[in-house]
């Protein structure tokens, strides 16, 4: 049991479930969905998900209990549309994380396209295991206007 | 946490914050910062108990250390 919060070995499987669920289909389960995976009541479940997306850090859609962001991926749409292999569905939680996703689809071509929020002009990243295979510009920049891990309600608008 | 086209992109943009300058790098130098392990170790089955380890710990100190922070901090 962690100081206050839910079994160690919970928050490893609860986390796992779900990390496996956004990186197949590009949505999280709802906590009842958890709560079954897991054998938990639905109750432990439902504040699971909130400790989970604490530790993460991503945060739950504004005053539900429903993901919106679990990184490095994205469950409500942002910017930063993803596609693996090809295949669409993600989006990326931001722009520096969108470069951590390649670690969760070894041996997959990641590909990020997202508008440039200075002029809407497209910006495209590719990656591929340990490569950056394209960059279009090559120009391209990151950008943090806060402390990366800073305060939690800050974390959308960085 | 956003990507631009250029550092002179990145100045323009409404949320500039010029305390934050010296967080405009290529990409990819913020590549190599997410290439540590506290985001390579995302898919194990036992990620959080990996972030509680030594292993874990060591990791985030290294993060940590190459991340950004306000110029008057």
């Amino acid at each position: 049991m962690t100081d206050d919060g839910a079994p160690l070995e919970l928050l490893d499987r609860g986390y796992a479930a779900i990390m496996r669920r956004v990186v197949a289909t590009g949505t999280a389960p709802h906590f009842t969905e958890l709560a079954a995976e897991l054998g938990t009541p639905i109750e432990q479940a439902r504040q699971l998900a909130h400790e989970l997306v604490a530790i993460t850090p991503g945060w739950m859609a504004s005053d539900t209990d429903l993901f919106a962001s679990f990184p490095p991926f994205n469950l409500q749409p942002t910017q930063y549309r993803v596609t693996v292999d090809g295949v669409g569905g993600w989006y990326a939680q931001c722009g520096l994380e969108a470069t951590a996703i390649r670690w969760l689809v070894p041996g997959q071509t990641v590909r990020i396209e997202a508008p440039c929020l200075c002029c809407g002009e497209a910006i495209v990243v590719e990656m591929h295991d340990e490569e950056i295979t394209t960059t279009e510009p090559a120009e391209i920049v990151g950008y943090t206007s806060d402390v990366i891990g800073g305060s939690a309600d800050s974390r959308p608008f960085r | 946490m956003n990507l631009f086209r250029s550092e002179e992109h990145a100045r323009r943009w409404d949320g500039f914050n010029p305390a934050m300058d010296h967080a405009i790098k290529p990409l990819a130098e913020w590549a190599e910062a997410f290439a540590n392990p506290f985001f390579r170790e995302r898919g194990r089955a036992d990620y959080i108990s990996w972030t509680r380890s030594d292993d874990g710990a060591a990791a985030f100190r290294a993060l940590r250390s190459s991340l950004p922070v306000p110029a008057d901090h």
